[in-house]
Protein backbone atom coordinates (compact mmCIF):
# COMPACT_ATOMS: atom_id res chain seq x y z
CA UNK A 1 0.00 0.00 0.00
CA UNK A 2 1.35 3.43 -0.91
CA UNK A 3 2.06 5.80 1.97
CA UNK A 4 -0.24 8.46 0.53
CA UNK A 5 -3.13 6.01 0.29
CA UNK A 6 -2.43 4.70 3.77
CA UNK A 7 -2.46 8.22 5.17
CA UNK A 8 -5.64 8.87 3.23
CA UNK A 9 -7.35 5.87 4.81
CA UNK A 10 -6.05 6.50 8.33
CA UNK A 11 -7.10 10.14 8.42
CA UNK A 12 -10.38 9.24 6.72
CA UNK A 13 -10.99 6.61 9.38
CA UNK A 14 -10.21 9.00 12.20
CA UNK A 15 -12.59 11.56 10.71
CA UNK A 16 -15.41 9.00 10.62
CA UNK A 17 -14.43 7.76 14.08
CA UNK A 18 -14.49 11.28 15.54
CA UNK A 19 -18.14 11.69 14.60
CA UNK A 20 -18.96 8.23 15.93
CA UNK A 21 -17.27 9.12 19.21
CA UNK A 22 -19.52 12.10 19.81
CA UNK A 23 -22.67 10.12 18.96
CA UNK A 24 -21.65 7.11 21.06
CA UNK A 25 -20.57 9.14 24.10
CA UNK A 26 -24.06 10.59 24.48
CA UNK A 27 -25.67 7.16 24.23
CA UNK A 28 -23.24 5.65 26.70
CA UNK A 29 -23.67 8.49 29.18
CA UNK A 30 -27.42 7.89 29.22
CA UNK A 31 -27.08 4.16 29.62
CA UNK A 32 -24.22 4.18 32.08
CA UNK A 33 -25.92 6.64 34.38
CA UNK A 34 -29.61 5.80 34.25
CA UNK A 35 -29.90 2.46 32.43
CA UNK A 36 -31.79 4.10 29.59
CA UNK A 37 -30.83 2.46 26.31
CA UNK A 38 -32.02 5.29 24.12
CA UNK A 39 -32.65 3.80 20.68
CA UNK A 40 -34.08 7.17 19.61
CA UNK A 41 -30.57 8.62 19.92
CA UNK A 42 -29.99 8.67 16.17
CA UNK A 43 -33.31 10.48 15.68
CA UNK A 44 -31.94 13.45 17.61
CA UNK A 45 -28.95 13.42 15.26
CA UNK A 46 -31.38 13.49 12.33
CA UNK A 47 -33.34 16.39 13.89
CA UNK A 48 -30.10 18.29 14.52
CA UNK A 49 -29.25 17.90 10.86
CA UNK A 50 -32.63 19.24 9.76
CA UNK A 51 -32.49 22.12 12.22
CA UNK A 52 -29.11 23.19 10.84
CA UNK A 53 -30.35 22.70 7.29
CA UNK A 54 -33.37 24.92 7.97
CA UNK A 55 -31.37 27.62 9.77
CA UNK A 56 -28.76 27.66 7.00
CA UNK A 57 -31.04 27.60 3.96
CA UNK A 58 -33.81 29.84 5.33
CA UNK A 59 -31.84 32.40 7.32
CA UNK A 60 -28.36 31.97 5.93
CA UNK A 61 -26.81 31.14 9.29
CA UNK A 62 -23.32 29.66 9.07
CA UNK A 63 -23.76 25.87 9.57
CA UNK A 64 -20.99 25.68 12.14
CA UNK A 65 -22.54 28.48 14.22
CA UNK A 66 -25.93 26.72 14.25
CA UNK A 67 -24.35 24.40 16.80
CA UNK A 68 -24.77 27.25 19.28
CA UNK A 69 -28.53 26.98 18.70
CA UNK A 70 -29.04 23.25 18.17
CA UNK A 71 -26.93 22.23 21.18
CA UNK A 72 -28.77 24.30 23.84
CA UNK A 73 -32.17 23.63 22.22
CA UNK A 74 -31.50 19.89 22.36
CA UNK A 75 -30.32 20.16 25.96
CA UNK A 76 -33.62 21.81 26.88
CA UNK A 77 -35.60 19.21 24.96
CA UNK A 78 -33.65 16.49 26.75
CA UNK A 79 -34.49 17.98 30.15
CA UNK A 80 -38.16 18.06 29.18
CA UNK A 81 -38.18 14.50 27.87
CA UNK A 82 -36.44 13.23 30.94
CA UNK A 83 -38.98 14.85 33.21
CA UNK A 84 -41.95 13.83 31.08
CA UNK A 85 -40.95 10.23 30.34
CA UNK A 86 -37.88 8.71 31.90
CA UNK A 87 -38.04 10.23 35.37
CA UNK A 88 -41.49 8.71 35.83
CA UNK A 89 -40.27 5.22 34.96
CA UNK A 90 -37.21 5.68 37.13
CA UNK A 91 -39.24 6.81 40.10
CA UNK A 92 -41.67 3.90 39.88
CA UNK A 93 -39.02 2.09 41.93
CA UNK A 94 -39.03 -1.22 40.09
CA UNK A 95 -36.26 -3.77 39.68
CA UNK A 96 -33.38 -2.74 37.42
CA UNK A 97 -34.54 -5.23 34.82
CA UNK A 98 -38.11 -3.97 34.57
CA UNK A 99 -36.79 -0.42 34.49
CA UNK A 100 -34.48 -1.15 31.56
CA UNK A 101 -37.27 -2.88 29.65
CA UNK A 102 -39.70 -0.02 30.15
CA UNK A 103 -37.26 2.72 29.26
CA UNK A 104 -36.24 0.77 26.16
CA UNK A 105 -39.89 0.61 25.08
CA UNK A 106 -40.25 4.35 25.74
CA UNK A 107 -37.26 5.02 23.49
CA UNK A 108 -38.76 2.92 20.72
CA UNK A 109 -41.97 4.93 21.02
CA UNK A 110 -39.94 8.13 20.84
CA UNK A 111 -38.15 6.85 17.74
CA UNK A 112 -41.46 6.38 15.93
CA UNK A 113 -42.75 9.78 17.02
CA UNK A 114 -39.64 11.73 16.03
CA UNK A 115 -39.01 10.00 12.73
CA UNK A 116 -42.57 10.37 11.53
CA UNK A 117 -42.83 13.95 12.75
CA UNK A 118 -39.76 14.68 10.62
CA UNK A 119 -41.39 12.91 7.66
CA UNK A 120 -44.51 15.06 8.06
CA UNK A 121 -42.43 18.23 8.36
CA UNK A 122 -39.72 17.71 5.76
CA UNK A 123 -41.00 14.77 3.62
CA UNK A 124 -38.81 11.84 2.61
CA UNK A 125 -36.91 13.83 -0.07
CA UNK A 126 -33.16 14.25 0.16
CA UNK A 127 -32.16 17.61 1.65
CA UNK A 128 -28.70 19.05 1.60
CA UNK A 129 -26.50 22.07 1.04
CA UNK A 130 -22.89 22.62 0.16
CA UNK A 131 -20.54 24.04 2.77
CA UNK A 132 -16.74 24.28 2.68
CA UNK A 133 -16.49 21.65 -0.03
CA UNK A 134 -12.91 22.66 -0.80
CA UNK A 135 -9.95 20.30 -0.89
CA UNK A 136 -7.41 20.44 1.90
CA UNK A 137 -3.95 19.11 1.02
CA UNK A 138 -1.94 17.38 3.69
CA UNK A 139 1.30 15.42 3.07
CA UNK A 140 0.25 14.47 -0.43
CA UNK A 141 -3.25 13.32 0.52
CA UNK A 142 -6.39 15.37 -0.11
CA UNK A 143 -9.35 15.77 2.26
CA UNK A 144 -12.54 17.81 1.96
CA UNK A 145 -12.26 20.73 4.40
CA UNK A 146 -15.79 20.24 5.76
CA UNK A 147 -15.07 16.69 6.89
CA UNK A 148 -11.87 17.70 8.64
CA UNK A 149 -13.70 20.56 10.35
CA UNK A 150 -16.64 18.38 11.44
CA UNK A 151 -14.35 15.69 12.82
CA UNK A 152 -12.22 18.25 14.63
CA UNK A 153 -15.26 19.78 16.33
CA UNK A 154 -16.65 16.35 17.23
CA UNK A 155 -13.36 15.12 18.65
CA UNK A 156 -12.83 18.39 20.54
CA UNK A 157 -16.26 18.09 22.17
CA UNK A 158 -15.74 14.41 22.99
CA UNK A 159 -12.37 14.96 24.62
CA UNK A 160 -13.60 18.08 26.40
CA UNK A 161 -16.50 16.15 27.89
CA UNK A 162 -14.23 13.35 28.93
CA UNK A 163 -11.90 15.79 30.69
CA UNK A 164 -14.90 17.46 32.32
CA UNK A 165 -15.90 14.09 33.74
CA UNK A 166 -12.39 13.35 34.96
CA UNK A 167 -11.35 16.74 36.29
CA UNK A 168 -14.34 18.76 37.48
CA UNK A 169 -16.36 18.34 40.65
CA UNK A 170 -19.60 17.96 38.68
CA UNK A 171 -17.93 15.28 36.59
CA UNK A 172 -16.84 13.53 39.74
CA UNK A 173 -20.44 13.57 40.98
CA UNK A 174 -21.60 11.96 37.73
CA UNK A 175 -18.96 9.25 37.97
CA UNK A 176 -19.89 8.65 41.59
CA UNK A 177 -23.54 8.17 40.61
CA UNK A 178 -22.49 5.68 37.93
CA UNK A 179 -20.46 3.64 40.39
CA UNK A 180 -22.69 3.73 43.43
CA UNK A 181 -25.99 5.62 43.27
CA UNK A 182 -26.77 5.23 46.97
CA UNK A 183 -23.34 6.22 48.19
CA UNK A 184 -23.27 9.25 45.91
CA UNK A 185 -26.64 10.41 47.21
CA UNK A 186 -25.43 9.98 50.78
CA UNK A 187 -22.66 12.49 50.16
CA UNK A 188 -25.13 14.96 48.69
CA UNK A 189 -25.28 14.35 44.93
CA UNK A 190 -28.72 15.28 43.61
CA UNK A 191 -29.72 12.17 41.65
CA UNK A 192 -32.70 13.59 39.88
CA UNK A 193 -31.06 16.80 38.75
CA UNK A 194 -27.89 15.03 37.61
CA UNK A 195 -29.91 12.47 35.66
CA UNK A 196 -31.92 15.16 33.92
CA UNK A 197 -28.84 17.18 32.99
CA UNK A 198 -26.93 14.17 31.73
CA UNK A 199 -29.87 13.07 29.65
CA UNK A 200 -29.95 16.58 28.21
CA UNK A 201 -26.22 16.50 27.50
CA UNK A 202 -26.60 13.11 25.76
CA UNK A 203 -29.37 14.44 23.53
CA UNK A 204 -27.34 17.59 22.83
CA UNK A 205 -24.33 15.51 21.75
CA UNK A 206 -26.41 13.59 19.21
CA UNK A 207 -28.01 16.79 17.93
CA UNK A 208 -24.71 18.62 17.54
CA UNK A 209 -23.31 15.59 15.74
CA UNK A 210 -26.33 15.85 13.44
CA UNK A 211 -25.55 19.51 12.72
CA UNK A 212 -22.04 18.43 11.75
CA UNK A 213 -23.29 15.49 9.65
CA UNK A 214 -25.57 17.83 7.68
CA UNK A 215 -22.47 19.68 6.43
CA UNK A 216 -21.18 16.43 4.90
CA UNK A 217 -24.09 14.31 3.68
CA UNK A 218 -27.61 14.78 2.39
CA UNK A 219 -30.39 14.25 4.92
CA UNK A 220 -33.46 12.05 5.00
CA UNK A 221 -35.64 11.32 8.04
CA UNK A 222 -34.25 7.77 7.95
CA UNK A 223 -30.57 8.53 8.65
CA UNK A 224 -31.04 8.21 12.41
CA UNK A 225 -31.30 4.46 12.91
CA UNK A 226 -28.00 3.52 11.18
CA UNK A 227 -26.22 5.98 13.49
CA UNK A 228 -27.98 4.48 16.50
CA UNK A 229 -26.81 1.03 15.45
CA UNK A 230 -23.25 2.26 14.93
CA UNK A 231 -23.33 3.97 18.31
CA UNK A 232 -24.63 0.76 19.90
CA UNK A 233 -21.78 -1.18 18.31
CA UNK A 234 -19.29 1.37 19.64
CA UNK A 235 -20.82 1.44 23.12
CA UNK A 236 -20.97 -2.34 23.39
CA UNK A 237 -17.46 -2.66 21.93
CA UNK A 238 -16.09 -0.25 24.49
CA UNK A 239 -18.25 -1.54 27.33
CA UNK A 240 -21.56 -0.13 28.57
CA UNK A 241 -20.90 2.70 30.97
CA UNK A 242 -17.23 2.93 30.01
CA UNK A 243 -16.82 6.35 28.37
CA UNK A 244 -13.11 6.12 27.57
CA UNK A 245 -13.83 2.71 26.04
CA UNK A 246 -16.39 4.36 23.75
CA UNK A 247 -13.92 7.01 22.66
CA UNK A 248 -11.28 4.42 21.71
CA UNK A 249 -13.80 2.01 20.18
CA UNK A 250 -15.29 4.78 18.00
CA UNK A 251 -11.90 5.58 16.49
CA UNK A 252 -11.15 1.88 15.94
CA UNK A 253 -14.53 1.33 14.30
CA UNK A 254 -14.00 4.37 12.06
CA UNK A 255 -10.66 2.96 10.90
CA UNK A 256 -11.98 -0.57 10.40
CA UNK A 257 -14.91 0.74 8.39
CA UNK A 258 -12.84 2.98 6.15
CA UNK A 259 -10.40 0.17 5.40
CA UNK A 260 -13.09 -2.45 4.79
CA UNK A 261 -15.05 -0.17 2.48
CA UNK A 262 -11.81 0.49 0.58
CA UNK A 263 -10.91 -3.20 0.39
CA UNK A 264 -14.37 -4.72 -0.14
CA UNK A 265 -17.54 -2.91 -1.17
CA UNK A 266 -19.63 -0.30 0.58
CA UNK A 267 -22.87 -2.29 0.61
CA UNK A 268 -21.27 -4.77 2.99
CA UNK A 269 -21.03 -2.05 5.67
CA UNK A 270 -24.46 -2.55 7.25
CA UNK A 271 -24.15 -6.33 7.21
CA UNK A 272 -20.75 -6.00 8.87
CA UNK A 273 -21.96 -3.70 11.64
CA UNK A 274 -24.97 -5.88 12.50
CA UNK A 275 -22.78 -8.98 12.42
CA UNK A 276 -20.19 -7.35 14.69
CA UNK A 277 -22.97 -6.25 17.05
CA UNK A 278 -24.40 -9.77 17.29
CA UNK A 279 -21.01 -11.38 17.74
CA UNK A 280 -19.90 -9.08 20.55
CA UNK A 281 -23.21 -9.51 22.36
CA UNK A 282 -22.77 -13.26 22.27
CA UNK A 283 -19.06 -13.52 22.92
CA UNK A 284 -18.37 -10.72 25.36
CA UNK A 285 -21.40 -8.74 26.55
CA UNK A 286 -19.23 -6.69 28.91
CA UNK A 287 -17.45 -5.13 25.91
CA UNK A 288 -14.03 -5.74 24.43
CA UNK A 289 -12.44 -3.22 26.76
CA UNK A 290 -14.75 -4.06 29.65
CA UNK A 291 -13.70 -5.59 32.93
CA UNK B 1 -70.99 -18.82 24.71
CA UNK B 2 -68.98 -15.76 23.74
CA UNK B 3 -66.26 -18.03 22.39
CA UNK B 4 -68.80 -20.09 20.44
CA UNK B 5 -70.28 -16.94 18.92
CA UNK B 6 -66.85 -15.68 17.91
CA UNK B 7 -65.96 -18.99 16.27
CA UNK B 8 -69.29 -19.06 14.41
CA UNK B 9 -68.82 -15.49 13.22
CA UNK B 10 -65.27 -16.29 12.14
CA UNK B 11 -66.34 -19.34 10.15
CA UNK B 12 -69.34 -17.66 8.52
CA UNK B 13 -67.48 -14.42 7.71
CA UNK B 14 -66.27 -15.15 4.13
CA UNK B 15 -69.83 -15.89 2.99
CA UNK B 16 -71.26 -12.73 4.55
CA UNK B 17 -68.57 -10.11 4.06
CA UNK B 18 -67.66 -8.06 1.00
CA UNK B 19 -64.18 -8.76 -0.45
CA UNK B 20 -62.80 -5.64 1.21
CA UNK B 21 -64.11 -6.53 4.66
CA UNK B 22 -62.94 -10.10 4.23
CA UNK B 23 -59.44 -8.93 3.46
CA UNK B 24 -59.60 -6.64 6.50
CA UNK B 25 -60.70 -9.60 8.65
CA UNK B 26 -57.82 -11.64 7.19
CA UNK B 27 -55.27 -8.98 8.15
CA UNK B 28 -56.64 -8.71 11.67
CA UNK B 29 -56.60 -12.48 12.11
CA UNK B 30 -52.94 -12.53 11.08
CA UNK B 31 -52.27 -9.80 13.65
CA UNK B 32 -54.04 -11.93 16.26
CA UNK B 33 -51.73 -14.85 15.44
CA UNK B 34 -48.65 -12.62 15.82
CA UNK B 35 -49.74 -10.89 19.03
CA UNK B 36 -50.92 -14.09 20.72
CA UNK B 37 -47.85 -16.10 19.76
CA UNK B 38 -45.54 -13.23 20.81
CA UNK B 39 -47.23 -13.11 24.22
CA UNK B 40 -46.90 -16.87 24.49
CA UNK B 41 -43.17 -16.47 25.04
CA UNK B 42 -42.47 -12.82 25.86
CA UNK B 43 -45.50 -12.35 28.13
CA UNK B 44 -44.62 -14.65 31.04
CA UNK B 45 -40.81 -14.69 30.60
CA UNK B 46 -40.49 -10.92 30.04
CA UNK B 47 -37.88 -11.49 27.34
CA UNK B 48 -38.62 -8.64 24.94
CA UNK B 49 -38.31 -10.25 21.50
CA UNK B 50 -37.99 -8.04 18.42
CA UNK B 51 -37.44 -10.99 16.10
CA UNK B 52 -41.10 -11.30 15.01
CA UNK B 53 -40.37 -9.59 11.71
CA UNK B 54 -37.59 -12.08 10.97
CA UNK B 55 -39.76 -15.18 11.52
CA UNK B 56 -42.67 -13.61 9.65
CA UNK B 57 -40.35 -12.58 6.80
CA UNK B 58 -38.75 -16.01 6.59
CA UNK B 59 -42.17 -17.63 6.28
CA UNK B 60 -43.37 -15.16 3.67
CA UNK B 61 -40.18 -15.42 1.64
CA UNK B 62 -40.39 -19.18 1.75
CA UNK B 63 -43.85 -19.10 0.19
CA UNK B 64 -42.47 -16.81 -2.52
CA UNK B 65 -39.57 -19.16 -3.25
CA UNK B 66 -41.63 -22.36 -3.17
CA UNK B 67 -44.29 -20.55 -5.19
CA UNK B 68 -46.78 -22.72 -6.99
CA UNK B 69 -44.59 -25.80 -6.86
CA UNK B 70 -46.24 -27.17 -3.72
CA UNK B 71 -49.97 -27.64 -3.01
CA UNK B 72 -51.45 -25.02 -0.67
CA UNK B 73 -51.12 -25.89 2.96
CA UNK B 74 -47.55 -27.12 2.39
CA UNK B 75 -45.93 -23.64 2.29
CA UNK B 76 -47.69 -22.75 5.56
CA UNK B 77 -46.40 -25.89 7.28
CA UNK B 78 -42.93 -25.27 5.86
CA UNK B 79 -43.11 -21.64 7.03
CA UNK B 80 -43.86 -22.82 10.54
CA UNK B 81 -40.99 -25.30 10.38
CA UNK B 82 -38.58 -22.63 9.13
CA UNK B 83 -39.64 -20.19 11.87
CA UNK B 84 -39.16 -22.83 14.54
CA UNK B 85 -35.89 -23.95 12.97
CA UNK B 86 -34.38 -20.45 13.02
CA UNK B 87 -35.57 -19.96 16.60
CA UNK B 88 -33.96 -23.23 17.66
CA UNK B 89 -30.70 -22.26 15.97
CA UNK B 90 -30.36 -18.76 17.43
CA UNK B 91 -32.29 -19.40 20.64
CA UNK B 92 -29.42 -21.16 22.36
CA UNK B 93 -27.24 -18.10 21.87
CA UNK B 94 -29.80 -15.32 22.15
CA UNK B 95 -31.55 -16.61 25.25
CA UNK B 96 -28.38 -16.39 27.31
CA UNK B 97 -28.77 -12.62 27.07
CA UNK B 98 -31.09 -10.72 29.35
CA UNK B 99 -32.83 -7.36 29.40
CA UNK B 100 -32.06 -4.85 26.66
CA UNK B 101 -29.25 -7.05 25.31
CA UNK B 102 -31.77 -9.66 24.23
CA UNK B 103 -34.04 -7.05 22.65
CA UNK B 104 -31.17 -5.42 20.74
CA UNK B 105 -29.79 -8.80 19.67
CA UNK B 106 -33.11 -9.98 18.24
CA UNK B 107 -33.58 -6.65 16.49
CA UNK B 108 -30.06 -6.83 15.03
CA UNK B 109 -30.67 -10.39 13.93
CA UNK B 110 -33.75 -9.45 11.91
CA UNK B 111 -31.88 -6.58 10.24
CA UNK B 112 -28.88 -8.82 9.59
CA UNK B 113 -31.12 -11.40 7.93
CA UNK B 114 -32.71 -8.74 5.75
CA UNK B 115 -29.47 -7.14 4.59
CA UNK B 116 -27.81 -10.52 4.02
CA UNK B 117 -30.79 -11.61 1.91
CA UNK B 118 -30.72 -8.38 -0.13
CA UNK B 119 -26.98 -8.86 -0.67
CA UNK B 120 -27.48 -12.50 -1.65
CA UNK B 121 -30.38 -11.82 -4.00
CA UNK B 122 -28.71 -8.93 -5.83
CA UNK B 123 -25.22 -10.40 -5.83
CA UNK B 124 -25.79 -14.12 -6.38
CA UNK B 125 -29.22 -14.75 -7.88
CA UNK B 126 -29.45 -11.35 -9.57
CA UNK B 127 -33.03 -10.64 -8.51
CA UNK B 128 -34.36 -8.15 -5.99
CA UNK B 129 -37.71 -9.78 -5.52
CA UNK B 130 -39.98 -12.60 -6.47
CA UNK B 131 -43.36 -12.78 -8.15
CA UNK B 132 -46.14 -14.90 -6.71
CA UNK B 133 -48.20 -15.92 -9.68
CA UNK B 134 -50.30 -18.87 -8.51
CA UNK B 135 -52.45 -18.07 -5.54
CA UNK B 136 -54.95 -20.03 -3.48
CA UNK B 137 -58.57 -18.90 -3.47
CA UNK B 138 -59.38 -16.04 -1.05
CA UNK B 139 -61.65 -18.27 1.04
CA UNK B 140 -58.89 -20.89 1.36
CA UNK B 141 -56.48 -18.19 2.52
CA UNK B 142 -59.00 -16.90 5.03
CA UNK B 143 -59.69 -20.29 6.56
CA UNK B 144 -55.97 -21.05 6.76
CA UNK B 145 -55.30 -17.93 8.81
CA UNK B 146 -58.46 -18.47 10.87
CA UNK B 147 -57.24 -21.97 11.71
CA UNK B 148 -53.83 -20.58 12.67
CA UNK B 149 -55.43 -17.99 14.93
CA UNK B 150 -57.65 -20.61 16.59
CA UNK B 151 -54.63 -22.87 17.07
CA UNK B 152 -52.55 -20.05 18.56
CA UNK B 153 -55.30 -19.05 21.00
CA UNK B 154 -55.92 -22.66 22.02
CA UNK B 155 -52.20 -23.18 22.57
CA UNK B 156 -52.04 -20.03 24.69
CA UNK B 157 -55.00 -21.14 26.84
CA UNK B 158 -53.64 -24.66 27.34
CA UNK B 159 -50.09 -23.46 27.99
CA UNK B 160 -51.16 -21.07 30.75
CA UNK B 161 -52.66 -23.90 32.78
CA UNK B 162 -49.85 -26.39 32.25
CA UNK B 163 -46.68 -27.04 34.26
CA UNK B 164 -44.82 -25.65 31.29
CA UNK B 165 -46.76 -22.38 31.60
CA UNK B 166 -45.97 -22.10 35.31
CA UNK B 167 -42.31 -22.73 34.52
CA UNK B 168 -42.38 -19.78 32.11
CA UNK B 169 -43.92 -17.52 34.75
CA UNK B 170 -41.26 -18.66 37.21
CA UNK B 171 -38.53 -17.77 34.71
CA UNK B 172 -40.04 -14.30 34.30
CA UNK B 173 -40.16 -13.84 38.07
CA UNK B 174 -36.66 -14.96 38.99
CA UNK B 175 -34.72 -17.08 36.56
CA UNK B 176 -32.06 -18.25 39.00
CA UNK B 177 -34.63 -19.35 41.54
CA UNK B 178 -36.54 -21.21 38.84
CA UNK B 179 -33.33 -23.01 37.92
CA UNK B 180 -32.78 -23.94 41.57
CA UNK B 181 -36.31 -25.29 41.78
CA UNK B 182 -35.37 -27.84 39.15
CA UNK B 183 -36.68 -26.21 36.00
CA UNK B 184 -34.44 -26.69 32.98
CA UNK B 185 -34.82 -22.99 32.15
CA UNK B 186 -32.78 -23.05 28.92
CA UNK B 187 -34.81 -25.93 27.44
CA UNK B 188 -38.13 -24.35 28.44
CA UNK B 189 -37.11 -20.97 27.01
CA UNK B 190 -35.83 -22.36 23.71
CA UNK B 191 -38.83 -24.64 23.22
CA UNK B 192 -41.31 -21.82 23.86
CA UNK B 193 -39.36 -19.37 21.71
CA UNK B 194 -39.47 -21.93 18.87
CA UNK B 195 -43.16 -22.64 19.39
CA UNK B 196 -43.99 -18.95 19.16
CA UNK B 197 -41.70 -18.57 16.12
CA UNK B 198 -43.47 -21.48 14.39
CA UNK B 199 -46.75 -19.55 14.53
CA UNK B 200 -45.06 -16.38 13.26
CA UNK B 201 -43.41 -18.21 10.36
CA UNK B 202 -46.66 -19.95 9.44
CA UNK B 203 -48.55 -16.65 9.57
CA UNK B 204 -45.98 -15.02 7.27
CA UNK B 205 -46.20 -17.93 4.85
CA UNK B 206 -49.99 -17.85 4.86
CA UNK B 207 -50.18 -14.09 4.30
CA UNK B 208 -47.57 -13.95 1.52
CA UNK B 209 -50.06 -14.60 -1.31
CA UNK B 210 -51.73 -11.32 -0.37
CA UNK B 211 -48.92 -9.58 -2.20
CA UNK B 212 -48.12 -10.61 -5.73
CA UNK B 213 -44.57 -9.34 -5.41
CA UNK B 214 -42.20 -10.00 -2.51
CA UNK B 215 -38.74 -8.64 -1.81
CA UNK B 216 -36.44 -8.86 1.25
CA UNK B 217 -38.12 -5.76 2.70
CA UNK B 218 -40.73 -8.22 3.98
CA UNK B 219 -38.28 -8.69 6.88
CA UNK B 220 -39.89 -5.57 8.23
CA UNK B 221 -38.90 -4.28 11.69
CA UNK B 222 -42.30 -2.56 11.78
CA UNK B 223 -43.92 -6.01 12.07
CA UNK B 224 -41.81 -6.67 15.17
CA UNK B 225 -42.72 -3.37 16.79
CA UNK B 226 -46.37 -3.49 15.84
CA UNK B 227 -46.64 -6.93 17.42
CA UNK B 228 -45.06 -5.76 20.67
CA UNK B 229 -47.34 -2.72 20.80
CA UNK B 230 -50.45 -4.80 20.08
CA UNK B 231 -49.62 -7.25 22.84
CA UNK B 232 -48.72 -4.57 25.40
CA UNK B 233 -51.67 -2.37 24.50
CA UNK B 234 -54.06 -5.27 25.04
CA UNK B 235 -52.11 -6.55 28.03
CA UNK B 236 -49.99 -9.70 28.15
CA UNK B 237 -51.41 -10.84 31.49
CA UNK B 238 -54.41 -12.51 29.84
CA UNK B 239 -55.05 -14.47 26.64
CA UNK B 240 -57.76 -12.00 25.65
CA UNK B 241 -55.38 -9.01 25.98
CA UNK B 242 -53.25 -9.56 22.86
CA UNK B 243 -56.41 -10.36 20.86
CA UNK B 244 -58.00 -7.07 21.89
CA UNK B 245 -54.78 -5.23 21.05
CA UNK B 246 -54.48 -6.93 17.67
CA UNK B 247 -58.06 -6.14 16.67
CA UNK B 248 -57.68 -2.53 17.81
CA UNK B 249 -54.35 -1.81 16.12
CA UNK B 250 -55.15 -4.06 13.16
CA UNK B 251 -58.20 -1.91 12.41
CA UNK B 252 -56.23 1.30 12.92
CA UNK B 253 -53.37 0.23 10.69
CA UNK B 254 -55.69 -0.97 7.93
CA UNK B 255 -57.63 2.29 7.96
CA UNK B 256 -54.69 4.66 8.34
CA UNK B 257 -51.49 3.01 7.10
CA UNK B 258 -52.13 3.47 3.38
CA UNK B 259 -53.43 7.02 3.35
CA UNK B 260 -51.94 8.56 6.48
CA UNK B 261 -48.81 6.49 6.90
CA UNK B 262 -46.75 8.97 8.92
CA UNK B 263 -49.66 10.00 11.13
CA UNK B 264 -50.38 6.35 11.88
CA UNK B 265 -46.77 5.54 12.73
CA UNK B 266 -46.49 8.66 14.87
CA UNK B 267 -49.65 7.57 16.69
CA UNK B 268 -48.16 4.10 17.13
CA UNK B 269 -45.16 5.62 18.89
CA UNK B 270 -47.39 7.75 21.12
CA UNK B 271 -49.51 4.69 21.93
CA UNK B 272 -46.43 2.80 23.03
CA UNK B 273 -45.31 5.67 25.26
CA UNK B 274 -48.76 6.04 26.86
CA UNK B 275 -49.09 2.29 27.43
CA UNK B 276 -45.67 2.09 29.08
CA UNK B 277 -46.30 5.10 31.30
CA UNK B 278 -49.98 4.79 32.16
CA UNK B 279 -51.31 1.36 31.25
CA UNK B 280 -48.76 -1.21 32.44
CA UNK B 281 -51.29 -4.05 32.26
CA UNK B 282 -52.89 -2.91 29.01
CA UNK B 283 -56.52 -2.43 28.02
CA UNK B 284 -57.42 -5.83 29.47
CA UNK B 285 -55.94 -4.72 32.79
CA UNK B 286 -57.99 -1.54 32.64
CA UNK B 287 -61.11 -3.65 32.16
CA UNK B 288 -60.27 -5.75 35.23
CA UNK B 289 -59.69 -2.62 37.30
CA UNK B 290 -63.03 -1.17 36.22
CA UNK B 291 -64.83 -4.43 37.04
CA UNK B 292 -63.36 -4.65 40.52
CA UNK B 293 -64.23 -0.99 41.15
CA UNK B 294 -67.80 -1.60 40.18
CA UNK B 295 -67.97 -4.61 42.46
CA UNK B 296 -66.63 -2.52 45.29
CA UNK B 297 -69.28 0.12 44.65
CA UNK B 298 -71.97 -2.57 44.72
CA UNK B 299 -70.66 -3.87 47.96
CA UNK B 300 -70.57 -0.37 49.39
CA UNK B 301 -74.18 0.35 48.36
Amino acid sequence: MQPALLLDLVVGGLITGGLYALVALGLNLQYGLMRVLNVAHGEFLMLGGYLTYTLHTSWGVNPLLTVLVTGPAAFGAGLGLHRLLYARVLEAGESAEALEARSLLLSFGLLFVLQNAALLLWSADLRGYSYLAVPLRFLGAVFPANRVLAAAVALFLSVAFYLFLKRSLAGKAIRALMQDPEGAQLVGVDLRRTHARCFGVGVAMATVAGSLVSMLFELTPFIGLPYTVTALVVVILGGLGNLLGSLVAALILGLVETFSVHLAASDIRLIASYAVLSLILILKPSGLLGR
Amino acid sequence: MLVGGLVLAGVAAPALLSPYLRSLALAILADVVLAVSWSLFSGPTRYLSLATGAFWGAGAYLTAVVGGRAPWPVPVLLGGAVGAGIALMVGGLALRLRGPYFAIFTFGLAELAKHALIWYETGVTGTVGRLLLTQPRPATLYYTVLALAALAVTTAVLLRRSRWGYALVAIGGDEERAETLGINTMAVKIATFALSAAFMGAAGAAMAPRWTYLDPQVFNPLVSFQTVIMALLGGVGTVAGPIVGAVFLGLASELLLLNFRYVYLLGLGLTLIVVVLALPSGLAGLWTIMLSRRQQEHRGA
